[in-house]
């Protein structure tokens, strides 16, 4: 278990100027989650995962792993402590003059030669990439060097892994591939992996919670379907549009496209589903039900946590009482209707 | 050969005073290259570690140094070459001949390649340092496994650069009495105007520097993957 309590770590530009890139962060992540950490550049989240390994020290807070208090570790216990939180990073920083096999090796210590070898080709093969053990890692592919670089991070046999935007430099399919081999780790190993990214379709993909940063802040944090289907905060609500296709209604309406110029009496709306089960045909229905016409302009639904989460972009013609009768019924449906246009009755 | 008697008269009637200021230049290079290179390891990695930022910042340290090294460097060879006489006759007992301007060659050499081997360390990616600390090696490990190992190809570049800039000073060494093929062109060459002999210590020199440079380039090629 990870607990955090009120950390704070500051960066100083100068004497007068600091900067608070992690203020007063709470947070508890329980043994085996996939936990996200999500928010733009600059956000903090680095500096916050930096802090659960003390390679940033906080300025005051506390960081509890397992219940011990890294903070109050001396030097050498701290150096053991972290051999139990694996870490990967964005650029991979696999050591050039090292063989693939030396790279994974690198943290092993107080083994013999043979119970090396055999350690590294176990995780090699667990990572599958046992073909490369002698090849250098500027012959690698960025996947193939992520991969190595889990290999490594988990040679001692660690509960964490911190993945500081462990995918952001991979491209999408690559990205795929490693996030499932994190999931399979996950679920073999009872790894606890903490995810940092700026990418809402990662967290969407994996994890199970997360937590949503700003300015140093947690601003959001809770399961991960929550946060897509019903965001709370300004921030979070731009992240969730930033993966959505709904979002691309705005571009369209300040292109002014044919596609959403309406006629008088119609009217624009995003309907959003923030239930988890949502099955029934409620387009269909509610057009029979008020006799007015739904026409759909964009449609965006995506499994999220196992459960779908999304929306419809549609415009209503009809008489004004009677689409206003299909909102309150889609309300008491728990659908949210955001008004994006209206042509006036 | 008469042949070479007569295109290198002077040289061929003083052959076996060549051959010895050849040693003495070999020899400076060797002592004090050696000296240099324990020391300017050890101060360019004080730097690296010690600097804002660094695995084991600390200021004073930091501060100290640079300035010390800022100092020696600034300090031309040839008054560090009379100024250092009597630190040289303190600790070698002598302030002539080889054993003489080891010292100098020292203190001149070291600041340079205290310097070269901190940009040499500074090239390691910092994001190496990063994943070797999150693994647990402490500060000593990370020196030792990360910056050394991984720079080894800048660093043989440095020690490379510093052989050919220390052949240079002990040629100026020998201006002082310290023997070696500076003094021996200086005094036969340029102050009895003996062209053959400039000519043939200058020739040697490029042959030397030539092989010092392929072979260094050679090895750190070797060690790049």
């Amino acid at each position: 278990m990870i607990e955090l309590e009120h950390v704070v770590k500051n960066f100083h530009a100068d004497k007068n100027n600091a900067i608070h890139a992690v203020n007063d962060v709470s947070l508890t992540i329980n043994d085996g989650d996939i936990f996200g950490i999500i928010g733009f550049s600059g956000a903090g989240k680095s500096t916050l995962v930096r802090c659960i390994n003390l390679l940033e020290r906080p300025d005051s807070g506390s960081v509890r792993i397992n219940g011990v208090e890294m903070t109050k570790l001396k030097p050498r216990e701290l150096y053991k402590a972290r051999t139990k939180i694996g870490m990967i990073f964005q650029q991979f920083n696999l050591m050039p003059s090292r063989t693939v096999f030396q790279n994974v090796a690198y943290p092993l210590k107080d083994m013999t030669k043979d119970e090396i070898k055999s350690k590294v080709r176990e995780l090699l093969a667990l990572v599958e990439i046992g073909e490369k053990e002698n090849a250098y890692p500027s012959e690698l592919s960025g996947g193939q060097k992520q991969r190595v670089a889990i290999a490594r991070a988990l040679a001692n046999d660690p509960d964490i892994l911190l993945c500081d935007e462990a995918t952001s430099a991979l491209d999408p399919q690559t990205t795929g591939a490693i996030l499932q081999l994190l999931k399979d780790l996950n679920k073999k190993l009872g790894l606890t992996i903490v995810v940092i990214t700026h990418e809402m379709e990662v967290v969407k993909n994996i994890c199970r919670k997360a937590a949503v940063m700003d300015a140093g802040k947690i601003i959001e944090s809770g399961d991960v379907f929550t946060i897509f289907s019903d965001p709370q905060h300004p921030v979070t609500r731009n992240f969730v549009r930033t993966t959505s296709n709904l979002s691309k209604i705005e571009t369209l309406i300040k292109d002014d496209s044919p596609m959403v110029q309406l006629k008088p009496g119609e009217l624009m709306a995003r309907l959003v589903y923030i239930r988890a089960d949502v099955s029934e045909p409620l387009i269909s229905y509610a057009s029979r039900e008020f006799d007015i016409e739904i026409n759909i302009i964009l449609a965006d639904v995506e499994i999220v946590a196992g459960a779908m989460v999304g929306g419809t972009v549609v415009i209503f013609n009809g008489p004004r009482e009677r689409i206003n009768r299909a909102i309150e019924y889609y309300r008491s449906k728990d659908i949210r209707v955001e008004v994006i246009k209206d042509a006036g009755a | 050969m008469p042949e070479l008697n007569v295109i290198l008269p002077n040289l061929m009637k003083r052959l076996p005073e060549f051959w010895k200021a050849c040693g003495d230049t070999l020899l400076m290079e060797a002592w004090a290259g050696g000296i240099v290179f324990v020391f300017g390891l050890i101060f360019g990695i004080i730097l690296t570690v010690t600097k804002p930022g660094g695995i084991m910042e600390n200021r004073p340290i930091y501060q100290v140094l640079d300035k010390i090294i800022n100092l020696f460097r600034s300090i031309p060879f040839i008054i560090l070459l009379t100024a250092l006489m009597p630190l040289s006759r303190w600790i070698m007992g002598t302030a002539i001949y080889v054993r003489g301007v080891i010292v100098p060659l020292v203190f001149g050499a070291t600041p340079f390649f205290s310097r070269q081997v901190e940009s040499a360390l500074a090239q390691t990616d910092k994001g190496l340092i990063e994943a070797a600390l999150s693994m647990g090696s402490s500060p000593f490990e990370v020196i030792f496994r990360v910056y050394l190992r991984e720079s080894l190809a800048p660093i043989i570049r440095a020690i490379t650069i510093t052989i050919i800039s220390l052949l240079g000073l002990t040629a100026m060494a020998g201006a002082v009495g310290a023997g070696g093929l500076g003094d021996f062109a200086i005094r036969y060459g340029h102050d009895r105007n003996m062209i053959d002999i400039t000519w043939v210590v200058v020739s040697v020199l490029v042959i030397g520097v030539s092989v010092v440079q392929w072979l260094g380039e050679m090895l750190a090629r070797k060690n790049t993957h």
